[in-house]
């Protein structure tokens, strides 16, 4: 469904991803792992348009979106949440959801009928499935650091994507949250078909739910695989996992 | 479709100042009459400069120069040719909107600050042209003694037509901002980096503001020469574009109705104290920079942050 | 002026040469502009008031010492301290205390202050047209290249790059001018190293006006001093900064040279639409370079 063909990006001197490979299967959870400033986040950029890689090829569904400006990459059916909080502050939580929601139904432009009634039902779903129904009216900006990263979801899921993009979704959550996320995801997962492509810190997290990994080191990619193959690769193993 | 969002009971006030204000002008000296049409002009320029400055964040400096250009428009379809009338009076808003297209493609490159100052540097051009086309706008002089349709010359009617008007014009900003459209554009404000994440064409959407904001502006121009019958270049200067923009934060630029009395208070500032004194901008500039120390959020916005319950009647999300 | 003799050469230089003397006085006051712009991240609308202020404050100086030359240094020295010291004032009374404010309440406060400081001038030195000789020394014309031009603006186009000079001096070598440099670049990091954020900020402010001050004396013999000159002055001082990049000093004299340079081709070809060539130039740049012409400092 996904592909990244050796895909190239640098800051100045500093070469941020480095022919980094990846590919993600139709109805796939897979995930990227890597140590800190191993380019995971700035591979999520530029897949999903935040940043236009030097080099290489992104394609999706067999067709190569590449250097295509973010909103456009999201019409295409790649949504995605962001590792530092990034909402609607102001917003309620609803009004959030429903402007991810309005974008998906090309009424953005809409200025003959009011917001109030459109897309209600939509997003009064999306937050009944990510459990935030009862936070609806309250400001966005006023929630607990782990309603704002499930609110991170919930507004990457009003664009009814086909594939989710989640960077770090449990990081800077207690253990009680995160694994209320991690089931969340794992219910997207196989409830409503998502593929999902998440990267996280958390080897655990990691290897209890994802089907593939892909592996990255200053940049590169190690591997992709199974778990399994990861867990067993001595590359990794020496470069990542500090041969445990 | 919209009376949801109207709801008809919770805006008694506002009918209650609707109907004081249509039976003033026989009541009240010309003069009074006068300015209170001035304030409604001004108001509307505030409101539209609003849309796009408190809602979408887009610092728009030289609003002022679709005023100008609305106005101008206007004045010479009347008094330089000979179609009809209304032509002219659409023409005004039309090409101010036009305008604002042309400016705002360029500028939307750009953001905040520098945004600004390249609308500053286009709309001084409109001016600098203006100030010195005799010929075609009358340079400095300006355009005086437009004829206007008989039904609006006198200054009651010109009341009652400009009254219409911001009434239907404000009602049109406030469905606009409660539009997925308006949500939209705050949501933008917020956060465009997000709104870009979510599909949204955030430079497409913000130059929709610019069109729509300049859209009213032309209407506002075309409102002062039904007031005045004169135009001059002072419109399109970039003084008047700051006081605009000071209103907005004046009044409480997160608020809808800030921009109205933002202009209605320096307006009647500049009348009432101006009469007392040739040194009213002295004491407006204190007052300013006590407002700046004190009511941050605007006069509005300390109104509504003080009476919340009725906050919510006047539909800001920011004082929930 | 000559108005629309056509191009000939002659007039060509010495037009050029008058042009860039302007640019000199508007390089002066932009400098100061870029200055706060650049330490302080707001435009400071005030700043055509200061420029005034320096004019009359010059004008008063230069009539007290009865026209003499003396007087006019005097004036050219003394004034852009009264400016500096007016200035200071407003900056530790009050707008010290907004730096951690929203943006645009900074830009509402020089607003303000342009309106006090309007109104101040005009109560001060009233609303009437005042105007000077030059002094001896430098009235007269002078012949460059065979075409004349007045002593003064001769004058100018030295007094020009002695401030370009002095001012890559202050902000190259001096301890003060380089912390004001990287406050421009990188304001937290000037504030971890221990230095005094907000002092740093009032020295820009203060010697960003005290340019404004300058310029204002600078510009003295060459026009009418009057109420209004700060509208004029502001709005092309914002746009020379803006196509020069803002916060950079060489920026505002690149500004100022295009400024100045157009405009007195425009008036050597189209005298009437003059004020216009400028702003048609400025706007091919923001077309063609919308960040302006050199580095920002932002």
């Amino acid at each position: 469904m996904l592909q990244v063909e050796a895909v190239d990006k640098s800051f100045g001197d500093f070469m941020a991803v480095c022919q980094a490979n990846l590919s993600v299967g139709k109805g796939e959870l897979a995930a990227v792992i890597g140590p800190n400033g191993a380019g995971k986040t700035t591979l999520f950029n530029l897949i999903t348009g935040q940043l236009w890689p030097d080099r290489g090829k992104i394609i999706f569904r067999g067709e190569e979106i590449t250097g295509l400006p973010a909103y456009e990459i999201c019409k295409k059916g790649i949504a995605r949440s962001f590792q530092i909080v990034n909402i609607f502050p102001r917003l309620t939580v609803f009004g959030n959801v429903q402007v991810a929601v309005l974008s998906q139904q090309r009424r953005s432009n809409n200025i003959f009928s009011p917001a109030q009634s459109l897309a209600i039902e939509e997003t009064k779903s999306i937050l009944e499935s990510v459990g935030l129904s009862d936070k609806a009216t309250s400001v966005a900006g006023s929630l607990s650091h782990g309603d704002q990263k499930i609110l991170e979801m919930a507004i990457a899921l009003g664009n009814e994507p086909e594939l989710l993009i989640l960077d770090e979704p449990t990081a800077g959550m207690s253990p009680e949250e995160t694994a209320a996320a991690l089931e969340l995801i794992k219910r997207l997962a196989s409830g409503r078909g998502l593929t999902i492509l998440f990267c996280e810190h958390d080897m655990d997290v990691v290897f209890s739910i994802a089907r593939s990994i892909m592996v990255m080191h200053q940049g590169r990619t190690l591997i992709q695989g199974k778990p399994e193959e990861v867990r067993e690769n001595r590359e990794v193993q020496e470069a990542y996992l500090g041969g445990e | 479709m919209f009376k949801g969002i109207i709801n008809l009971k919770s805006v008694w006030p506002i009918w209650a100042i609707l109907i004081v204000l249509l039976v003033l002008p026989p009541i009240l000296p010309r003069f009074y009459t006068y300015i209170l049409a001035v304030i409604f002009v001004t108001s509307l320029l505030a409101m539209s400069l609003n849309l796009v400055l408190g809602h979408g964040m887009i610092f728009q400096f030289h609003h002022g120069v679709f005023y100008g250009v609305g106005a101008y428009t206007t004045a010479l379809m009347l008094s330089k040719t000979s179609l009809p009338m209304w032509i002219g009076f659409v023409a005004g808003p039309v090409v101010a909107a036009l305008v604002g297209l042309l400016i705002g493609w360029f500028c939307i490159r750009l953001t905040r600050l520098y945004f600004g100052m390249l609308q500053i540097s286009l709309g001084s051009l409109i001016w600098a042209i203006a100030f010195r086309w005799y010929a075609f706008t009358g340079g400095d002089d300006g355009i005086h003694g437009i004829p206007l349709p008989s039904l609006i010359s006198s200054l009651n009617s010109a009341y009652y037509f400009i009254l219409i008007i911001l009434v239907i014009c404000l009602v049109a900003l406030y469905l606009i901002l409660k539009s997925p459209f308006g949500t939209t554009l705050e949501a933008i404000r917020d956060n465009p980096q997000r709104c870009e994440a979510v599909g949204v064409n955030v430079r497409r959407h913000q130059l929709m503001a610019i069109v729509i904001a300049t859209f009213f502006a032309g209407v506002a121009g075309v409102l002062f020469v039904v007031l005045e019958g004169s135009v001059f270049p002072d419109l399109l200067f970039w003084v008047l574009s700051l006081e605009v923009f000071i209103m907005c934060l004046l009044g409480g630029w997160f608020t809808f109705s800030g921009p109205i009395l933002g202009a209605a208070i320096m307006v009647s500032f500049r009348t009432f104290v101006g009469i007392y004194t040739e040194y009213w901008t002295l004491i407006l500039g204190i007052i300013l920079i006590l407002l700046i120390f004190f009511l941050p959020e605007g006069v509005m916005g300390y109104l509504l942050e003080k009476f919340k319950p009725q906050a919510k009647e006047v539909g800001e999300r920011r004082s929930e | 002026m000559e108005l629309g003799q056509g191009l000939d050469l002659v007039s060509l230089g010495s037009q050029l040469l008058v042009g860039l003397s302007r640019a000199m006085i508007l390089f002066v006051v932009c400098a100061g502009l870029s200055f706060v712009l650049g330490v302080l991240r707001v435009p400071n609308v005030a700043h055509g008031s200061l420029y005034m202020i320096g004019a009359f404050a010059a004008y008063s100086i230069f009539r007290f010492f009865g026209s003499s030359t003396g007087g006019f240094w005097l004036a050219l020295i003394l004034a852009p301290f009264v400016v500096a010291l007016v200035s200071l004032i407003a900056e530790r009374a009050l707008f010290c205390h907004l730096y951690q404010r929203e943006h645009l309440m900074l830009l509402l406060f020089t607003f303000a202050l342009m309106l006090i400081l309007g109104d101040l001038v005009k109560l001060t030195w009233g609303p009437e047209y005042c105007s000077v000789v030059p002094p001896k020394v430098l009235r007269g014309s002078i012949s460059v290249f065979g075409s004349s031009l007045p002593r003064y603006n001769f004058f100018l186009l030295i007094v020009g790059p002695l401030v370009a000079v002095a001012l890559w001096f202050f902000t190259n070598r001096t301890k003060i001018g380089k912390i004001s440099r990287a406050a421009a670049v990188d304001r937290e990091m000037v504030g971890i190293i221990g230095i005094n954020v907000s002092w740093v900020f009032a020295a820009a402010f203060v010697i960003g006006c005290y340019l404004a001050g300058l310029g204002g004396a600078l510009v003295v013999p060459t026009v009418s001093v009057c109420l209004g000159m700060d509208h004029d002055i502001i709005i092309e001082a914002f746009l020379i900064v803006t196509i020069g990049g803002l916060g950079n000093i060489w920026g505002a004299l690149v500004g100022s040279l295009i400024f100045g340079v157009t405009h007195s081709l425009g008036v050597l070809l189209w005298p009437q639409f003059a004020i216009v060539f400028p702003y048609v130039a400025v706007v091919i740049v923001l077309l063609l370079r919308p960040r302006g012409l050199l580095k920002s400092v932002w």
